[in-house]
């Protein structure tokens, strides 16, 4: 009778156990708010089913899931930069993210810059679609910084210097001349004319166009021909000339490797044989951006050596200085030289034959 | 028998062309090969300088052309006549001409052809001018235009085969009037002294002789040279 009691003390007792536990989880910690923010693979989905959501949430509020599920801020949890308010949704505003936090070195280096004074962290970056310098195609560096500097007002401004400013806005991250960087690479990814039109102003292809031009097969597939995961010179060159895909073309963008907080005007940068000449170590190595479907990009290194020889063989592409084709060197070459034999040839018979004309030159 | 007559044969408007052309040319193949082999040429110095300089260079060369144009087929209508070949040009004109660039010259025989203000170029120049001034200048300056704005004409640099097509053509195109630069300089200093044929495109005047008579004799001791027209049969002579 004693041995019936405890086992029925013991059930009791793991039942209430198993039935807070239960309610802790499914409740929150304090049992309090009804939200979770432990460390489950779902710890967002409390969260995003409401900031997730159009219905439920102002769109100052909202945040684009597919966009923010690969985040590494995703990854450490929307507590993390929020905190957790039990409270939270009933009236009670989540405190605002402190990027210092984290980003520590990143925000002294911002606050000595000229930036600061103008907007923080988030009036560039939102934080919630926050990708590395890997994931990101060529054009979409620049639209953090068109937010606030209108794209014809800088080519007005450059305009005052450089040359074909216009096309250097257009063709170049804003990051490779306004911030350090010790090395360079050439970032290349796949373009289509607006419309599908040949003469359309070149946009980037998005996965689904490429997925259906590569016939089911991976978007990598449509240059990487043997598979191997890697783009030699000769398979890039053959994607610029397949007729398969004419409405497809290689652009590239010269881009830093690393980037600054800090934003610079570099005297390197103005004179114009930092980039246009040909043989630095920056044009030799290279890699394709293909689009993911959550909206990133994926970097396949490209074969090192003379990749703009490579560009070379896209209609759009050419690099006044550094895109040199040998061939057409030797071309020139020879029909200069052909200019120089009647000078040469001529000039030498009339030099052994002037005694002929000796005394004739002023009847002639 | 011959007697020195002295030629208006350059106007100045052409004169001032010519110059203009000349050292404009010069100046865009200086500038060009430093745009083009900026880590071997630096003539000029910053990269940016060449560009500006082959730029304005371009311009006034462009802008010298359309004078050109407009002076010798508006004002003077003589354009076709000077720079197109005839039928007696094609016929015999070139060949006798080149004879005489390559064999007659050595022997000391007198050039064949003697230039008036109204056929200013012998048969083998109107074709090599034709072929420059009709063909190369005009594509050189308009594949220069494409490429001096290549965002607001990128339509038409596609439809022309894109941007290394026409770089390949303005390249190219430079070369042989590079080409054709060594050879007209050289040609200018076989007249009667190296330096008869630059005179008149300085000061307008080309001293010449009439060979009228000397030609016949000519013709009798020379088989197969003859001159393509007689001085005194032009209009012309001071």
């Amino acid at each position: 009778m004693k041995l019936l009691n405890i086992q029925r003390i013991f059930w009791i007792l793991t039942s209430l156990l198993l039935v807070s536990g239960a309610f802790v989880c499914a409740f929150g910690q304090d049992g309090g708010s009804g939200y979770s923010f432990g460390d489950s693979a779902d710890k967002n989905a409390a969260c995003l089913s409401c900031h997730g959501n159009a219905q439920k949430v102002a769109a100052t509020s909202l945040i684009d899931t597919r966009q923010f599920t690969h985040t590494t801020h995703a990854q450490i949890g929307c507590a993390s930069c929020h905190g957790v308010n039990p409270k939270h949704p009933d009236g009670i505003k989540t405190p605002r993210a402190n990027c210092g936090e984290c980003h520590l070195e990143v925000n002294q280096e911002y606050a000595g810059s000229i930036h600061a004074s103008k907007t923080d962290c988030a009036g560039c970056h939102n934080p919630h679609k926050v990708k590395t310098l890997t994931e990101i195609s060529g054009p979409e560096m620049n639209r953090m910084c068109s937010g606030c500097h209108e794209a014809f007002e800088m080519v007005s401004k450059h305009g005052l210097w450089l040359p074909q400013a216009d096309l250097h806005i257009r063709m170049l991250p804003c990051i490779t001349c306004h911030t350090g960087s010790k090395s360079y690479f050439i970032n290349m990814y796949i373009v289509r004319g607006k419309d599908g039109s040949r003469f359309g102003k070149p946009e980037v292809a998005g996965y689904d166009e490429l997925k259906g031009i590569a016939s089911g097969g991976s978007i990598l597939s449509l240059i990487d021909s043997n598979g191997d995961k890697y783009v030699s010179l000769t398979e890039l060159r053959n994607f610029n000339t397949n007729p398969d895909h004419k409405q497809l073309r290689l652009q590239g963008m010269m881009t830093p490797e690393t980037v600054t907080h800090k934003f610079e005007i570099l005297d390197s940068r103005r004179n114009c044989t930092f980039c246009h000449a040909s043989g630095p170590a920056a044009m030799q190595t290279s890699f394709i951006a293909l689009p993911e479907s959550d909206g990133t990009f994926t970097r396949v290194a490209v074969e090192k050596g003379a990749v703009l020889d490579a560009l070379y063989g896209t209609p759009d592409f050419y690099m006044m200085g550094s895109t040199k084709n040998e061939t057409l060197n030797y071309l020139g070459l020879a029909i200069i030289c052909g200019g120089l034999v009647l000078p040469v040839g001529h000039g030498s018979i009339r030099f052994l034959t002037r005694k002929n004309r000796k005394g004739k030159e002023h009847q002639s | 028998m011959s007697e020195k007559k002295m030629v208006y044969l350059q106007p100045i408007p052409v004169r001032i062309w010519h110059w203009v052309n000349a050292f404009g040319i010069i100046t865009l193949i200086l500038t060009g090969a430093q745009i083009r082999f900026p880590e071997k040429i630096a003539i000029l110095g910053s990269y940016k300088t060449a560009i500006e300089v082959h730029n304005f260079a371009g311009l006034a060369v462009a802008l010298s052309f359309a004078f050109w144009f407009f002076y010798y087929k508006m004002v003077k209508n003589t354009l076709d006549k000077l720079y197109i070949p005839n039928e007696q040009d094609i016929k015999h004109g070139l060949v006798r001409q080149l004879l005489y660039y390559c064999f007659w010259y050595f022997i000391g025989k007198p050039s064949p052809f003697h230039a008036t203000p109204d056929e200013k170029f012998n048969p083998m120049q109107k074709s090599a001018y034709l072929a420059v001034m009709f063909v190369l200048v005009p594509l050189v300056g308009l594949t220069g235009i494409l490429l001096m704005n290549v965002t607001p004409l990128r339509v038409l640099i596609l439809a022309s085969g894109g941007l290394k097509v026409i770089v390949a053509v303005h390249f190219l195109l430079a070369c042989s009037l590079l080409a054709f630069l060594c050879t007209h300089v050289y040609l200018a200093t076989l007249g009667a002294t190296p330096l008869a044929y630059f005179k008149p495109m300085i000061f307008g005047w080309e001293e010449v002789e009439d060979h009228h008579e000397e030609h016949h004799e000519e013709k009798a001791t020379t088989p197969g040279y003859r001159p393509v027209r007689a001085l005194a049969d032009y209009k012309g002579l001071h």
